[in-house]
């Protein structure tokens, strides 16, 4: 796997916990979002997923399903995405990962995808509609095209069961996004009591670090979840943040002095 | 995409759970993995159940009122010239379509399961009614989702599933179609999935739906198998039916697909031309790909984004299809064409003057194809359509159409 997600996992923990960041490529245009990414990683941020946009999300809430329109608009595809990631690693090392629907990558034609994002240097993947017992055919292509470059995460959900949680744990790559609840992605709905309980039920049963999301925004949910975790996902909340600064209609130096603060306060959700 | 990119999408040892040929598998967030696979166990039992096969066959008989005729139409025939055909009046059942025939064996499930609250999306409004109708029987609380598109030009089926007790959930997230109201549908269903069951209306979506709605769809095709050898004492010659996400083709298709001389044919969407957007006909002009759980054909553009479809049909109006269909397409044993929303029209028109039946804008596309492919057989041939719905429904629709027909007369 990519040694720059391995090596998060290494280092000393800057914080109560690790964070992951979610944005969406194009979102509200490639520029803003490169800019984003590169604020993001400046100010603490350990590893960044970046969302590809598509037509018809289905695990996502309002606010993605609403970034994923706008970044349409703005016309971004999976090659401008990967473009993005190009750029952005020619100035910064921090760890990324695509997230995204299954169809634009197969449009895109599966096997050139991969070794595309090995080469502009995307760390791996979360494929919200492919659960880990269908993926092994992508997996094995993946790894005949490109070895180990490229982490699959798996997705263990509050619905899990033994079998499912089973069948990731030969997985000694990237880490286990664990949700904290049942449904889509952002929303109001609280994440439940029981969180650290289920996280804490996984046990030994699983060889790689945990990082816990869906619903994160506060600083007492991360400082709640960092003695069980190994790492927090912030999404929805900041993708909403980012997407009214975008709709108030600031000039461009205002905007950017206002994008330092979501930057700062993120940074304090882990302080 | 080439076609090697569909047989290695399956893990193996699932390739013979839930795939056709290359196409099917259960593309869903990790969350409904459990309840899919709980979903399939409980079907599988149910199979061997034999007080549930015999609830359900009574259900279909006492309250659907099964067999549903087979019925010549001759007036019809004639004016056409070539072969005679008949009608499968699905028209006739309880609720006025297909429908029911799925939602009671879900419906049923359900209540085995123990689940609390069921859940289903529609477009036509059909399969609302449908579900709202067997979840009033059996005392279940029913959310129905519908896109704001459809709530308008079907308003009338919103009304039958309110009186029938259902809560009508108006999407207005994408086209406002159907494939919305499926998402949507999805949503609420990965958010409540410990009590919820999710009553999925046509033979398509992640497995084990594409199977539970054919298996449950089936009854068409048995009937019209029997039927046909005690009226003709032969198997039909072609059977036609409609595609939209294709739960009533498959259910009349299915028995037939051994029978190489019968002659299965699917019609879809044509819409208004054939140009990307201004039309549902997917296994005709789409590519396969992934879209509401299942490896199929789809709309699509070259980005892989999802296009807008459209039909003057609501029930058709879906960008994907059933994984079974796209199979059925690729082994070449069935044939897939559209009909334009213009043909579909006459054909409505046609079918109410000269046999008295007003059949559903969608079924109307089987019609219009039977007009088409009539005149070029002999009289000793025999075509089936599926007549999957009654056209009550479309009457605003229909209006439209009728009143700007006039000025032509």
């Amino acid at each position: 796997m990519s040694e720059r997600l391995k090596e998060v996992f290494k280092r000393e923990i800057n914080g109560v916990t690790r964070l992951v960041a979610y944005i969406m490529a194009g979102d509200p245009s490639p520029e803003a979002s490169l800019r984003r990414l590169k604020g993001l990683a400046d100010h603490g941020v350990d590893i960044l997923e970046l969302g590809v946009p598509f037509s018809d999300p289905m695990a996502d809430g309002v606010v993605i399903q609403a970034a994923a329109e706008r970044s349409l608009s703005a016309r971004m595809t999976v090659k401008k995405t990967l473009e993005l990631v190009r750029e952005f690693r020619r100035t910064h090392q921090t760890p990324l990962l695509l997230m995204s629907y299954l169809n634009p990558l197969l449009r895109y034609g599966w096997d050139q995808f991969v070794v595309d994002a090995a080469e502009v240097g995307v760390d791996g993947f979360i494929l919200p509609d492919l659960p880990w017992r269908e993926g092994e055919g992508l997996r094995t292509r993946t790894k005949n095209r490109v070895g180990n470059k490229l982490a699959f995460i798996p997705m263990i959900a509050q619905t899990s069961r033994e079998q499912d949680v089973q069948a990731v744990s030969q997985v000694t790559e990237g880490f286990a996004y664990v949700l904290s609840r049942n449904g889509i992605t952002g929303g109001e709905v609280e994440i439940p009591a029981n969180v650290s309980q289920f996280i804490e039920s996984l046990g030994n049963s699983l060889q790689i670090p945990r990082c816990v999301g869906f619903g994160i925004q506060k600083p007492q949910q991360v400082r709640a979840l960092a003695n069980v975790c190994d790492g927090v996902v912030v999404g929805s909340a900041l993708v909403k943040t980012f997407a009214k600064l975008d709709q108030a209609g600031l000039e461009e130096q205002d905007l950017i002095l206002q994008e330092k603060e979501v930057f700062t306060w993120l940074a304090s959700l882990k302080k | 995409m080439t076609k090697e990119t569909l047989h290695v999408l399956s893990a193996d040892g699932y390739e013979t759970k839930g795939h056709f040929g290359p196409y099917g598998g259960a593309y869903v967030p990790e969350t409904l993995v459990p309840a899919l696979r709980e979903l399939e166990e409980a079907y599988l039992q149910s199979c061997q159940d034999e007080s549930f096969q015999e609830e359900f066959k009574e259900l279909l008989q006492r309250y659907v009122g099964r067999p549903s005729l087979f019925y010549e139409a001759k007036r019809l025939a004639e004016q056409l010239g070539g072969a005679r055909i008949y009608l499968k009046r699905e028209d006739l059942n309880h609720t006025g379509a297909h429908k029911i025939n799925n939602t009671l064996g879900q419906v049923l499930l359900a209540k085995r399961m123990g689940k609390k609250r069921v859940i289903a999306e529609t477009g036509a409004g059909q399969h609302g009614v449908a579900t709202a109708t067997a979840c009033a029987l059996f005392a279940l609380p029913c959310v129905i989702y519908m896109g704001e598109e459809d709530v308008h030009r079907q308003n009338l089926n919103v009304l039958r599933m309110r009186l029938l007790g259902a809560e009508v959930r108006t999407v207005t997230h994408g086209s406002c179609t159907l494939k919305d109201a499926i998402n949507e549908a999805l949503r609420d269903w990965v958010t409540n999935v410990e009590d919820t069951f999710y009553c999925f209306g046509t033979a398509a979506g992640p497995h084990p739906y594409p199977t539970i709605v054919r298996d449950f769809q089936t009854v068409i095709g048995q009937e019209t198998r029997a039927q046909a050898f005690n009226e003709l004492g032969k198997l039909p010659d072609a059977i036609i039916a409609c595609i939209g996400g294709g739960s009533n083709a498959i259910g009349i298709f299915h028995p037939f697909i051994e029978d190489s001389e019968v002659r299965l044919i699917g019609v879809e969407a044509g819409g208004t031309g054939n140009k990307t957007g201004e039309n549902a006909a997917t296994l005709c002009l789409g590519e396969p790909g992934v879209l509401h759980g299942a490896y199929s054909y789809l709309l699509q553009d070259e980005d892989g984004q999802i296009v807008v479809t459209t039909s003057v049909s609501a029930g058709l109006d879906y960008p994907g299809v059933g994984p079974e269909h796209s199979n059925l397409k690729e082994t070449g044993r069935a044939e897939y064409v559209s009909i334009s929303d213009q043909e579909a029209l006459e054909a409505c028109s046609l079918l109410c003057k000269t046999e008295g039946i007003l059949p559903a804008l969608e079924s109307a596309h089987a019609v219009a194809y039977a007009a088409k492919l009539a005149p070029r057989l002999s009289k000793e041939q025999v075509i089936v359509v599926n007549l999957s719905g009654r056209g009550d429904k479309d009457v605003e629709t229909l209006a439209q159409y009728i009143d700007g027909g006039k000025n032509h007369e």
